[in-house]
Order: C-alpha cells, then sequence, then structure tokens
C-alpha cells in the first residue's frame, strides 16, 4: 500500500491504532490531511461529489492503516505487553456492558416496558463470538 | 531468571542496539531483559545465546531458586 509500517508505531497509551515514528510518517499524515483539505476548497465540486470524494479518501486510508498495523514489526515482549493490555480493556469494556444492560433492562423493566439497546447487545454478544472464534481458530493452529 | 547478558555484551563490545538487531527484537527488550524484568522464550534465549558466542543456554541464563 501507501504507508510503510516501519514510519509507524502503535499507540499504547492514547487509545488504538497507530501514530507516526519518523519524519516520513508525520509527511504521511500531512500529505493525507493536506490532499483532503485541498479537495474540499475546489469550489466547482457539488456536495454529493465532496462526501463521496471524501468517504472514498477515508476508505483509503481506513485499509493502508490496516494494512500497516498488520504489519507492524513487533518481538514476543511487543505481543506479550500488547495481549495483556488488549486483554485488560476487553474486560473493563464486558463488565461495563454487561452493567449497563443489567441497568436497562432491571430499569425497564421496572417499568413494565422490557427494553435494552441493542447495540450494547450486538457489541456483547458480537465480543463473545469473536473470542470463541479466535480460540477455535487458536486451538486448531497448535 | 537471573542472566549474564550485560557481562558478555560489554566483552565483546556490543550495544544493546546491535544485539536487539542480531535477534531481530526491540531494544526496549533487550533492556528488559538485562534488568531481569522480562524472561525470554527459549527461542530467543537461543538466538541471544549464539549472538553472544556463548556455548551453552544455562551459561547465560539461570533459573532463580524455586522457579518454574
Amino acid at each position: 500500500m501507501i504507508g510503510k509500517p516501519e514510519w509507524f508505531k502503535r499507540r499504547k497509551y492514547t487509545g488504538w491504532g497507530i501514530t507516526p515514528k519518523t519524519w516520513q510518517g508525520w509527511v504521511y499524515v500531512a500529505v493525507f490531511v493536506t490532499l483532503i483539505i485541498g479537495f474540499h476548497t475546489i469550489p466547482t465540486l457539488d456536495n454529493t461529489t465532496r462526501t463521496i470524494g471524501t468517504g472514498l479518501w477515508l476508505l483509503v486510508l481506513g485499509i493502508d492503516s490496516i494494512d500497516i498495523m498488520i504489519h507492524l514489526k513487533k518481538d514476543e515482549r511487543n505481543y506479550l505487553h500488547e495481549a495483556i493490555s488488549e486483554r485488560n480493556a476487553a474486560w473493563y469494556m464486558v463488565i461495563v456492558l454487561a452493567l449497563g444492560i443489567a441497568y436497562q433492562g432491571i430499569s425497564s423493566g421496572l417499568q413494565q416496558r422490557l427494553y435494552v439497546d441493542p447495540i450494547l447487545l450486538i457489541a456483547l454478544f458480537g465480543g463473545l463470538a469473536i473470542k470463541a472464534g479466535s480460540n477455535i481458530y487458536l486451538d486448531r493452529k497448535d | 531468571m537471573k542472566n549474564k547478558i550485560t557481562e558478555r555484551r560489554k566483552e565483546l563490545k556490543i550495544t544493546q542496539q546491535e544485539l536487539a538487531d542480531t535477534v531481530d527484537v526491540a531494544r526496549q527488550t533487550i533492556i528488559s531483559l538485562e534488568q531481569g524484568r522480562y524472561n525470554p522464550s527459549l527461542k530467543l534465549a537461543n538466538a541471544i545465546t549464539k549472538a553472544l558466542k556463548v556455548k551453552h543456554i544455562e551459561d547465560l541464563f539461570e533459573l532463580e531458586n524455586g522457579g518454574d
């Protein structure tokens, strides 16, 4: 793709994703931002074209970012630290989701109108499915 | 696990970065190993042993009493 993994490093303390590590990484970010801003300053474009163009540009950026993240160089200690920190974050999110679902279910149930936000259910059970699928894959891989 | 990586590395006049590059890990991993804050896998321990020209892994790495 466009960006090279050696220009970036994994975000550890400020969320998920990647952040520039070398001057080439910062140039990559600056070029992407400048081009999208420049695109929006073209006066002859209508809103539909701007929206489609922006969407396509963000799609390219998203795919390139994922490609970079997949190919980021990590040694065994990096893998271990990433696994532990992501596990801790996942556990926190699961607990909050479960508490949120329980709260919504109980409070709406007490009003005789059981309701739980489907996004919360999708997040919790989707995560469960991903965990199960990952374990199945890892067991077979071993 | 105790190790003698620092001593052997200095004997060979190799920097932490050079050792890291040789065994294909980050310099921070070598630092953590030398400070005893990280135990390497057998594969990495073997690679470091070869890079530091030590004959046996147990000459470079030593399990502490009661270790697994």
